[in-house]
């Protein structure tokens, strides 16, 4: 019978060495598989249409590219990436880590490209474990690094470390000009965080005293001579505190960390085989996706602090 | 008594079942016979242009719920329940900023089932970005990107971009502050990119800002670029499950 051929011809190793199929583990897909896809089209079919019915698809006003909302927020399956854009180069979040993720994605299978494991679920001895470990590592490690950016700790600090009674600023008066005028000024009594730099990412920039020169370094002129070449000069300067900030340690955070995760799950014997690995660092993506797609959408409000939100907030 | 039987007396029922599947307009249409027996089974689905997605058998284990909890199928399925919605609240739409926002106002208080209809779109949109996301979960943890399935791995993540620009392109379209605001962040994103962020920026939204020219393109890409590159790579995907083996077992 032609339509009993639906073994391939052997393409690759990985289908030679599959055994024959033996009859009596299989099942025709009429009626055992197409009653399944068909119950599950009509489940989800009733199911969309009752959620359809009940909930209503969300309208707000017209748009009007004079107003703009506070917050201003991409669809939510991007809410990831606006979230990295609160921490890092706009550059380096909106484009090149989603398109290098992607490309990390689809090179999955070229990088573990054992046989091993295929078919069940979690069927590697390890599997479970570093599923587990990469998912907890991924979500509190994103949770931590959200926190120190918002100086979470400094906040934590200065709260222990301060009465209710002791503002962080008073109001004093001031003569300026011949006028009395109010002027907002630190309070001295105020047990300010003690290691300023430390107080999220861009402290780092501000609070230490980088060389003026540092901070204005001018490439075009020393560096990229496009004038010996006959073509104008370009007058390009760096700032190195600032690309430090924005662009230095968030790459090195994004790729250092889950390399450190790799090395300390290989030496403590978690992680031994590629699958393993592999495992290990797909589900911490995932979770620092997922992470940061939940902060960024229910935990960012107004001007991108860190307060509860929904869209329903304030609108109709 | 079985001799004096005669084919007039059979029973009603079997003169019914005669009736509908042995007429020549049934033949015409269905090549074989009705699929009662493991033959005709194997045929009803080998030699129907909608089922032969499938192989006639397949292993044991793969028909377990838990095994893929369908999501794979269910993505596909909520890409062909979008695909009907989305032609109807087309009747009812027309992509201009003058109209687009009082389109969906009428669709939702003048059209019978318009609501429902969009709800249903919406829904199911947001749906299948995450039966997509929950789907390469699955094939990521049974191992099922492994030898020989490496390249339909890399289909199956041009399929979740294109989901997402799909769903992307589809928020813009009711015109209300969410959809302005939502596709400005966006496309900032992509302007931010070095040396051709801005370029591309400007291609994709038609001018410097979100208007007119950026509804028109993203209408377009919407209702037929980005679903007919959907359904090629889609095609390819289903196409190599098949070529592949079906689907993943255990050595």
């Amino acid at each position: 019978m032609a339509v009993a051929n639906t073994q391939p011809v052997a393409a690759s190793r990985a289908v030679e060495a599959r055994k024959r199929r033996q009859r009596e583990e299989e099942l025709l897909v009429w009626p055992d598989l197409v009653f399944i896809e068909f119950i599950s089209a009509v489940l989800f079919t009733v199911l969309i249409v009752v959620l359809s019915v009940l909930v209503d698809a969300i309208l707000l006003d017209r748009a009007n590219p004079a107003v703009t909302p506070n917050p201003s927020k991409a669809p939510w399956y991007f809410l990831n990436l606006q979230e990295l854009l609160l921490h890092m180069h706009p550059a380096l979040a909106g484009v090149i880590v989603p398109t290098i993720a992607l490309i990390a994605l689809g090179a999955i299978p070229y990088y573990d490209n054992t046989t091993e494991g295929q078919g069940e679920w979690f069927s590697t001895v390890r599997a479970k474990l570093n599923a587990y470990v990469g998912a907890a590592v991924g979500t509190v490690g994103t949770l931590l690094l959200i926190l120190f950016d918002d100086a979470q700790h400094a906040k934590l600090y200065e709260k222990l470390f301060n009465g209710s009674d002791t503002p962080p600023t008073v109001t004093v008066q001031v003569e300026e000009g011949g006028k009395v005028i109010d002027k907002i000024v630190k309070n001295p009594d105020f047990n300010e965080f003690p290691i300023a730099f430390l107080r999220n990412a861009r402290a780092i920039q501000n609070e230490i005293p980088w060389p003026k020169s540092w901070t204005k370094v001018p490439l075009g002129d020393k560096l990229i001579r496009t004038d010996l070449l006959g073509l104008p000069r370009i007058s390009l300067n760096i700032n190195i505190p600032g690309l430090l900030v924005e662009q230095i340690i968030p790459v090195t955070m994004m790729i250092g960390l889950p390399i450190v995760l790799s090395i300390v799950a290989w030496k403590t014997k978690i992680a031994q085989t590629k699958r393993d690995h592999m495992i290990l660092q797909f589900s911490g993506f995932i979770a620092v996706y997922v992470t940061l797609t939940i902060v960024g959408t229910y935990i960012r409000g107004e001007g991108l602090a860190l307060v509860p939100y929904t869209i329903f907030a304030g609108d109709h | 008594m079985a001799a004096t039987e005669s084919p007039e007396r059979r029973s009603m029922g079997d003169r019914v079942y005669d009736a509908i599947f042995s007429n020549r307009v049934w033949r015409s249409i269905f090549r074989s016979g009705y699929p009662n027996t493991p033959r005709n089974q194997m045929l009803a689905v080998a030699t129907n242009v909608f089922l032969h997605l499938h192989p006639t058998r397949i292993h044991r284990t793969h028909v377990k719920i838990t095994h893929t909890f369908c999501l794979g199928g269910l993505s596909f399925f909520l890409f062909l329940g979008l695909t009907i919605s989305g032609v109807l609240l087309m009747f009812y739409y027309v992509p201009s900023v003058d109209r687009a926002y009082e389109d969906i106002l009428a669709l939702e208080t003048d059209v019978r089932f318009g609501q429902l209809m969009r709800n249903m779109h919406r829904w199911m949109a947001h749906g299948m970005v995450l039966t997509v996301l929950m789907h390469m979960m699955r094939v990521f943890y049974t191992g099922a990107y492994k030898p020989p399935r490496e390249f339909n791995w890399v289909i199956g993540v041009v399929l979740l971009v294109l989901t997402l620009l799909l769903s992307f392109t589809g928020y813009l379209l009711p015109w209300d502050q969410l959809a302005l605001w939502a596709i400005t962040v966006g496309t900032n994103m992509v302007g931010s990119a070095p040396l051709l962020g801005e370029p591309n920026r400007f291609v994709l939204v038609g001018g410097f800002q979100v208007g007119q020219a950026a509804l028109i393109r993203f209408y377009t890409l919407h209702v037929i670029g980005l679903p007919l590159m959907a359904a090629v790579f889609m095609t390819v995907h289903f196409w190599r499950i098949r070529r592949d083996g079906g689907l993943a077992r255990p050595l």
